[in-house]
Formats: structure tokens, sequence, C-alpha cells
């Protein structure tokens, strides 16, 4: 008997195997021949670096042509219904089969949808490492050839992001949104306190005083100078955006040093929220400046988007805030800009790549660029029409600063975490050794030893 | 029981310490209703703030109202109701055969069988998810009710958890049965069954629980929004850069009535003197 | 036994054994079908990735023995996670079960307003266990959570800061797993409860049993093989779980309360190592194994006595 449910297993093992698709040519019919193409050109990759899969060149048909896009928040998110329907105007034969998940497990799902091969057209991904991993796996079209092949399509406008978004010298994404770092302040506190506003191109020194001068109160009437939310990134930012710091490179990491130091003595004198209190209570960053709890914050331009609905006459909270570049001890003002992408491809399973190029340059490009930009969002996209749309709002919302534009249009826009495939366990190190340091388990050089240690170890596999 | 008419100072001390104590006990156990019911008539800015409001000063109604505008949470509703009936059910029928089998019948490779249904339980669902996904696709049965129903439906916990209870029950009754002339499948439906309620309750409200609340399974296996569940639809309040945790519990405290009203009702199952009832027939 | 002695009674006798493993299998084929093709096979194949390189779109690799080797030689994380693992299993599993079963008695008990009670301890298990979670860590807060101010008020200078510190961030977390799962053990153990004739009961009030002999020597043995299932489950839902982390403490601070189910989802999801992933289930998978074996040998001794 046992000789037999050994056999039995193998045998399941063996149709089991099938089922990895090391047998190839799974029957999925509505994939067709794409399928079998990109098996091969995976299997490929076993001796040598092959060429990955281009997404074909072909006229966009005039035939009524329906594209399957993945992505998140689509029904809670405004921007994403007004450009989805000014595109369908342009191309009245494309329609648009929104496919929605959530955004915590997002990435998760499209994992395992694209593993069983799904034929998604457009995919947003969340940022660039999961991106990388995608492409490893060969579920993501390369666009190279899209990109040669299209005369309106303008490289140049995405300040060096499209090459951030390449991976082993191919292009696979364009990217949708680009949102960036800044330090929020109130300036309402700031007056009655009497001191200057903060400043572009701050040292730490210079923050940890202001936020000194700016903390005052007791108990639940405290004002906190600045507040640090409990990402790693809240604090890696700094030295990111002047390029000392790299998020996988192990070799920059020292830098960090000075930084972590600096906030923790921040920590110690009580002039911001203790991290071990912001993390056992759920504090969302949001409410604590909103509330005018706090009087900087450092944090992403969707903030921007979330303080014109939230603050104003009228509404319940009711303060003038202003911007300024985050601050970092090499003395850069303006300049770079670090911030987290929001990259948009085309699935290996597409069935309408051609259309879904079409879909994606129109949504990454000047269009979409306005539509997002009319909401407060900044897109990887930037012209003097974006500028612009930033430029006014404090028409439509008073409590908003002047000159928004000087933050968008960067020299140089950095991804907050480049692609690299191993991205994924270098940020599980960070949010590990970032949380150790930061409840002072261990010291600041004792935690950045062991990011060195880890992530070397992580990228030598 | 009988002895139980007087009571003497010290048991009625005892008595009252005792509902004290349960009393307490069950404060702690509603706390978190009381957190969920509160942070639903919240501002979204207020849910977290610290230390907790428990009364809000302004209480938001219309976040139950905006939660039925914002997502089809009908649809989600009966979808999921859908789903957790048809697995419960499966599950109750199928796993009530199974486990009569395995307590009390003797056959060849019951053991080993058993071991693979126990080896499974192991297994956490994030190593086959993927593998799972193909074979189902491989089938045809992704973005269809029916594909999860099958893979839900035939646990290896249902059968477990009835075996074990079945193994509680004294095999003389089932001799005494065979003796009188019941076949297996008789003495299954009409000693058995009748035998184990309050498992088959406990079952039932397992089942219904998991199913009701299961949210990575609809989530990756249906992509059409009209088939999704409730679950799945109450993720949506959570966003990328915020999460609106009062649209959340208010939608969470409605996703927790149904659970509510099956326990209520499944109450008494676990109160009636089934088993003297079943031992004298 | 003779082979040779083809006797009548035993052509009957296997027939008739024939006939009623047939009668068995009928019992268990419509579960065992579907659990076959739809739990089983993903299962099996699973198992065979723990020998493979697989990130679920390139075709895998077969490497034999090198994920386990990488596993228990290189992986600090994998020991981390294994040691806390085995701390949360060890302390979460006897605690639920005791106190699982301490409420189910109390409930079984004619008391006043008893239904309301039951449903009252069920309640955590069926709440969000964001609300849980939320609530729970509100309570410990180092800073302004009431446990802290109690203890403050007693005179504890420095109480613990419980999911801000290494020491205190995994007993807290085992707080909040075992609140919200004991409701759920009560109402099983309580129909194991209701499985027990009350003539047992009555036959050992006649011989004079007292109540804890009455529990040893008619409760215990009928719920048994409950405490078995008990037993296994939560062996098994502490061994899975990692919801609880990922919501209160993401593993932190540092590696604390970094448990093997969430190295697993992270091995699987954020670095596509699917093979690795099912490497290091097979660990649990093992574990599970050998429980089980020692509850059939306890089994099969307790139905021979």
């Amino acid at each position: 008997m046992k000789k037999k449910l050994v056999a039995s297993i193998m045998a399941v093992v063996l149709a089991a195997g099938l089922l990895a698709g090391c047998g190839g040519g799974n029957a999925d019919s509505s994939t067709g021949s794409d399928t079998s193409a990109t098996e091969e050109s995976s299997s490929e990759e076993e001796s040598a670096p092959a060429e990955p899969q281009q997404a074909e060149v072909a006229e966009a048909t005039t035939e009524d042509v329906t594209i399957k896009v993945a992505l998140w928040d689509y029904s809670n998110t405004e921007y994403y219904k007004t450009m989805f329907d000014a595109f369908q105007q342009q191309f009245p034969n494309i329609s648009i089969d929104v496919v929605e998940f959530t955004a915590d497990e997002y990435e998760d799902v499209v994992t395992t949808q694209l593993g069983g091969k799904q034929d998604f057209d457009v995919v947003f991904m969340k940022g660039a490492p999961k991106l990388a991993g995608l492409i490893k796996q060969g579920h993501i079209y390369a666009i190279d050839d899209l990109i040669a092949n299209d005369a309106d399509f303008n490289k140049d406008a995405y300040a060096g992001l499209v090459d951030e978004l390449s991976l082993d010298g191919h292009t696979y994404a364009l990217p949708f949104r680009y949102d960036n770092n800044l330090l929020y302040y109130n300036k309402d506190l700031f007056d009655a306190a009497g001191v200057a506003y903060p400043e572009d191109g701050m040292s730490m020194e210079d923050y940890h005083e202001l936020a000194k001068q700016l903390t005052s109160g007791e108990g639940n009437d405290k004002v906190y100078g600045a507040h640090i939310h409990t990402w790693p990134s809240n604090v890696y930012m700094f030295p990111a955006r002047t390029e000392a710091f790299k998020f996988d490179d192990p070799t920059t990491y020292e830098n960090l040093i000075p930084y972590y130091n600096e906030i923790l003595a921040m920590q110690d004198e009580g002039l911001v929220q203790d991290y071990g209190m912001l993390k056992s209570s759920n504090i969302h960053y949001s409410g604590v400046f909103y509330n005018q709890q706090v009087a900087m914050m450092q944090m992403g331009t969707w903030y921007i988007n979330m303080l014109f609905e939230n603050v104003g006459e009228g509404k319940e909270n009711n303060f003038n805030w202003g911007v300024c570049s985050i601050p970092n001890n090499d003395s850069m003002a303006l300049g770079n800009c670090i911030g987290g992408v929001t990259p948009v491809c085309i699935g290996a399973y597409a069935t309408h790549p051609a259309e879904a190029w079409q879909f994606i340059k129109y949504i990454c490009g000047e269009e979409g660029a306005k539509v997002l930009a009319s909401c407060g969002i900044i897109p990887g996209y930037s012209s003097p029409a974006v500028g612009e749309i930033f430029d006014a709002a404090p028409q439509t919302y008073p409590n908003a600063p002047e000159g928004l534009s000087k933050y968008m249009n960067c020299e140089k826009n950095l991804p907050e975490q480049p692609m690299n495939a191993k991205g994924g366990e270098i940020d599980t190190v960070f949010q590990e050794e970032h949380s150790a340091i930061m409840t002072k388990s261990i010291t600041a050089e004792e935690g950045v030893q062991n990011m060195i240690d880890r992530v070397t170890a992580a990228l030598a596999e | 029981m009988t002895s139980s008419d007087k009571l003497t100072a010290g048991e009625i001390v005892r008595k009252v310490l005792l509902y004290v104590a349960l009393i307490i006990m069950a404060f702690i156990m509603l706390v978190p209703f009381a957190w969920m019911i509160s942070a639903s008539l919240k501002f979204e800015k207020d849910v977290f703030s610290f230390p907790i409001v428990w009364i809000p000063e302004n209480p938001q109604w219309s976040n139950y109202s905006e939660i039925w505008q914002k997502v089809p949470l009908l649809t989600g509703f009966f979808n999921s109701v859908k789903l957790t009936v048809c697995v419960t059910i499966l599950q109750l029928a199928t796993s009530s055969l199974a486990a009569y089998a395995f307590a009390k019948l003797e056959f060849k490779g019951r053991d080993t069988i058993f071991m693979l249904y126990i080896m499974t339980i192991a297994i956490p669902w994030q190593v086959y998810m993927v593998p799972q996904y193909k074979m189902m696709t491989l089938f045809g049965l992704t973005d269809s009710h029916l594909g999860i129903v099958l893979m839900h439906a035939f646990t290896a916990t249902g059968v477990f958890l009835m075996r074990q209870f079945f193994m509680g029950i004294p095999t003389e009754l089932l001799e005494a049965a065979r003796i009188d002339g019941l076949s297996e499948y008789g003495i299954w439906a009409k000693l058995m069954l009748p035998l184990s309620k309050p498992v088959i309750a406990t079952l039932c409200l397992t089942s219904f629980t998991f199913e009701w609340n299961d949210f990575m399974g609809p989530l990756i296996y249906l992509s059409t929004t009209e088939k999704k569940t409730l679950q799945v639809m109450l993720r949506m309040f959570n966003t990328q850069y915020s999460s609106n945790y009062a649209l959340i519990m208010a939608a969470a405290t409605v996703a927790l009535i149904p659970v509510l009203i099956l326990f209520v009702f499944l109450q008494r199952y676990f109160v009636e003197g089934v088993a003297t009832s079943g031992l004298k027939g | 036994m003779g082979k040779a002695n083809n006797t009548d009674g035993q052509v009957k006798s296997s027939t008739l054994r024939r006939r009623k493993t047939l009668v068995a299998y009928s019992f268990i084929m419509p579960n065992l079908i579907g659990f076959f093709i739809f739990t089983f096979v993903p299962i099996v194949f699973s198992l065979f990735l723990s020998f493979c390189e697989w990130d679920s779109g390139n075709p895998l690799k077969f490497v034999g023995l090198k994920n386990f080797i990488t596993m228990f030689t290189k992986d600090k994380s994998f020991w981390i996670s294994l040691t806390n693992t085995i701390y949360y299993t060890v302390v979460t599993t006897p605690l639920t079960l005791g106190l699982a079963l301490f409420l189910a008695v109390l409930m079984n008990k004619p008391l006043k307003g008893r239904v309301f009670f039951r449903s009252v301890l069920f309640f955590p298990y069926v709440a969000s266990l964001v609300a849980i979670a939320v609530v729970w860590m509100a309570l410990f807060n180092p800073e302004k959570g009431p446990v802290n101010g109690i203890l403050m008020a007693l005179g504890i200078a420095n109480p613990p800061r419980w999911a801000a510190s290494t020491t205190w961030a995994m007993p807290t977390i085992i707080g909040l797993t075992v609140w919200k799962g004991m409701g759920y053990y009560m109402i099983v153990y309580l129909a194991a409860l209701q499985g027990i004739s009350r003539e047992l009961y009555e036959a050992a009030s006649l011989d004079g049993a007292n109540g804890w002999q009455k529990f040893w020597n008619v409760t215990w043995p009928g719920i048994l093989p409950t405490t078995f299932y008990i037993l296994m489950m939560l062996l098994v839902a502490t061994f899975k779980s990692y919801d609880t982390m990922y919501i209160t403490t993401q593993g932190g601070p540092g590696e604390a309360t970094k448990v093997l189910a969430y190295h697993i989802y992270n091995q699987a999801f954020k670095n596509a190592k699917f093979g690795y992933a099912s490497a290091v289930a097979m660990v649990l998978l093992a574990i599970i194994l050998v429980v089980t074996l020692i509850q059939f040998k306890y089994e099969k001794k307790f139905s021979n006595d």
C-alpha cells in the first residue's frame, strides 16, 4: 500500500509539474500566440541574458477593441474617470475594461494573476522594485521599439524618469505619477511663534533648531515642532535627494548615521512625537498636521491634494500652509527631487499592445498630466502647463502657497526606490532595522551596520 | 442541581464574585465593538486620535449612507451570502459523511488518507496560492463563484472537527444500531447527525465566519465588479496613501450583523441536552 | 493464515471486507474528490517546489536540497523567525486552550444570562482584526496607554514599552491573539461538552465523586478528541499566522515579532522566491506531521483502554 501511495503521489507531482508551465504550451485560449512567444523567450533566458520580449509595433487599428487595465483606487479616485473618458473621446474605437484590486494587496494579486497569464493590456504599478521583479519574471513587455517608432513621444519631458524606469538597458514603463517629497509647514503656527518660515536648503541642524523653537505646550495641547512619520523613507529620503544615499547601494548607507542621530535627538528632546507611541496608536500623519498639532512635516506631494480638500475656509481646519524642499546636509536647495513613481506598463500576455501603448502614452503625456495637476497630483510628465496649474492653486484654495511649480519642475527626478528586483528584500531589511533604531533597541551605528551586512548579502545572491 | 434551592452565605458570595468577574470580562470583550461603532461615526481624521474618544462629539451618521453610495455594497452582500451559504452547506454535508467514515469505519488506507488531510492544513496558503491560481485558470474557473465554492467547500478542517467529535460517541451505540438492522447510511443519518447538533452548529459557524470574512480568495479570483464580495468591497475604502477608517468601520459594523444573527440563532444547539435524548433512543 | 485454505468463510469475510471498504469510500468520496483536486494537488505541487527555484513566471529549475541548505546554514532571518514562532506558539497555544476550556466549563453551567456571556466572549473572534488591534495597542500604548497609567500609579517608574520594545513586543501580540481567539475555541469545547452524556455525570455523582473527580473521570476523557483538534488547530493557526504582526508591528522592532509565516510571505511575494518559501513551509509541515503521529498513537492507546 505504501508503494502505491508513493507512486500515486509521484503521479500527482508530475501532473502538478505541468501546471508550472515547464511543459509549456498551456492551453490558455485567450492569449493565443503571445503566450508561446513569451515562453520561448523566457526559456532562452536560462542560458544567456537574452533580449526581452518587445511589445510588437503595429498601427493602432480603427476596429473596436477593448483594453484590459489593471489598477487600484479606481472607484474612489475621480481623475481616472475624467482621464479615461477624455481618452475615449479621442480614441472612440478603444474601450477600457477596468479591473480594480484593493490598494494594499494590489501587487500580490497582480503577481498571482500574471502568474496565471492573465491578459492585462495595461498594468499600473506601485513602484519600481516590484516592476523590476515582474520584468525578471517575464510578465512585462519592453517598450523600446514602441518608443523608437513613435515620433510624437518625447522622453525629455520626464526629467530622467524614463531612464530610471529601465532595466538592463531596456525601457518597460512610463511614469504616470511622480510624488516627490517636500517639507510642509503651518504658517499660522510660525507666525504665532514669531519665527521665520523654513527655507529651501536647510541643514538637519537648522531643522532641529526650528523644531525646538516651534515646540510648545504640554499634554494634549502640546504642539510639536516637527513630525517624523514611521516609514524608513521618512529618514532616508533626506540624504537620498542629494544622492548621498542610494537605496540599493550599501556603500552609501553610512551616510544615514548622522540623519538618524539628529532625528533620535529630536525625539529625545520631545520635539517630535515618539516613534513607539506613533506606531502603537496607529496615528496617521494626515490628522496631526490638519489638527495643527505639528508645525513641520516631511511628506510626499500627494499630500498637497489632501490639504486642498481638508484645509480651508468653511472646513473643519483652517490655517495657511507652505512648503519648502526637504532639509539635507549637502546644502542642496532646489535641484533634485526624490519621490515615489507610479509606473505604467504593458502586460506580456496583452491582446492589444498597440492600443495599450496609445493609452499609456495618453495618460502619461500632456493630456493626462493636466488632469492630474488639476487635482493637485504631480504627474510624471513635466511641462509648463502643469506648472501653471499648480501656480494658480491659491486662486481656488486660498490657504495654499504661491509658486508651487518650482517644486515640481526639478532638474532631476529620482525614484525613492530604484529599479532593482531585490528592492523587496532591501525594503524588508530597512523596515526592520529602522524600527529597531527608532525604538532605541540598538544604536543608529549598529542598525546601519546591520543594514549594510544584510543588504550586501541579499545583493550577492 | 436539586441541592441549589437553598444557598448558604458562602455560596452567595461566590456567585456574586463570579458575576462580577463575568461582567468585567464581558466589558473587556465588548471594547473593540465599542471602538468600531465609535470610529464608524467619526470624521476620518479623528479615527486614530489619542487618547481614544469613545463618544464622538458630532456623530457622522452620514458615514453609513455614504458607504452604500460609494461601492455597490448590496451586490457584494448578495454575492457574499451566495458564496457563504453554498460553501457552508456543501462543507457540512461532505464533511460529516467523510468524518463518519474516518471515525467509525475500518477500511484500508484510512489513516493514510486522513494523514494527508491533516498535512494540508499545515501549509500556508501563500505557498500554493500561485500554483492553485494557475490550475484554476487551466480549468477556466477564475473569475467565477463556482471556482471559489469548489476551492473552499472541501477542506480538511471540517472533516477533522467532525471526526474528533464523532470519536467521542461510544461505538456501542453504533453496534446496537447495526444489530437493529440499520445500514451505515442509516446510522449516519438517524444516529450520528442528531447526536452531533452542537458540532454541526460549530462547523456551521466556523465555515460561515471564514467564508463571510474571507477576503484574499475573492480578491484574487474575482475581477468583475458584479461578482465581488462584501469584504472585497469593504477594502476599497483603503487607498494607497490614506485609508478612510471611518467608512471601513461603518461597513465592517454592517458586515458583522449576519454573523451575529447566525450566532444567536445557533445558540440553542449548545443548550439542549441532545446527547442524553440520543442515548435513550 | 494458510494460503491454501480458501474456505467459504474466508471468501465471505473478504467480500464482506471489500463491501465494507466500498461503503466507507462512498462516505469519503464526495469530500475527497473535491479536496484532492482543489487543495491537495496544488499543495503537493508546492511541496515539489521546495526542491526548485521558481519566481512564478519563468520555468522552474530543480535545485535539489539547495533551498534547505540555504535555509539552515545561511538564512539568519529563518532562525530568528523560527525561534519567534516557537515562542509565540508555545505560549499562545496552552494559554488559549486553557482559557477556552475554563470558559466553556463555566458557560456550560446554568448561569443567568449565559447566552449573553457566550455571545460576548465570541465577539472578538468575529470582530475586524483592525479594530481589535487598534484597541489593544491603544490599551498598551507606551506613553499614554491606560495599562501603563495603572502600572505607574502602582509605583512602577519604568513600565514596559510593550510593542515598542524588543522584549515586550511578542508578549503584547500574544495577549492580543489569545484575546481574539479564545471565544471561538470556547464554542468548540462547548459543543464537545454538550456531547457528553448526562447519565455519566449522574452515575459519577452516585459514586460520590466531587467536582474535580467528575471533571477528570467524565469530562476530560469525553473532550479529549476535541482537545486534540483544538491543540492541532491552534498549533497550525499560530504557526501560520502573520496578519496580527502585519497590522501591528510589521515584524519589528528589529525582528522581534517576525514569525515564520511572515518570512514565507516575504519570500514568496516580496522576493518572488516561491521555491524557497515552500521549503520554509516544509519545516512547518514536518512539525505538524510529528504532532499528528503522536496524536494517532495516543488515540489508539485511548480507544484500546
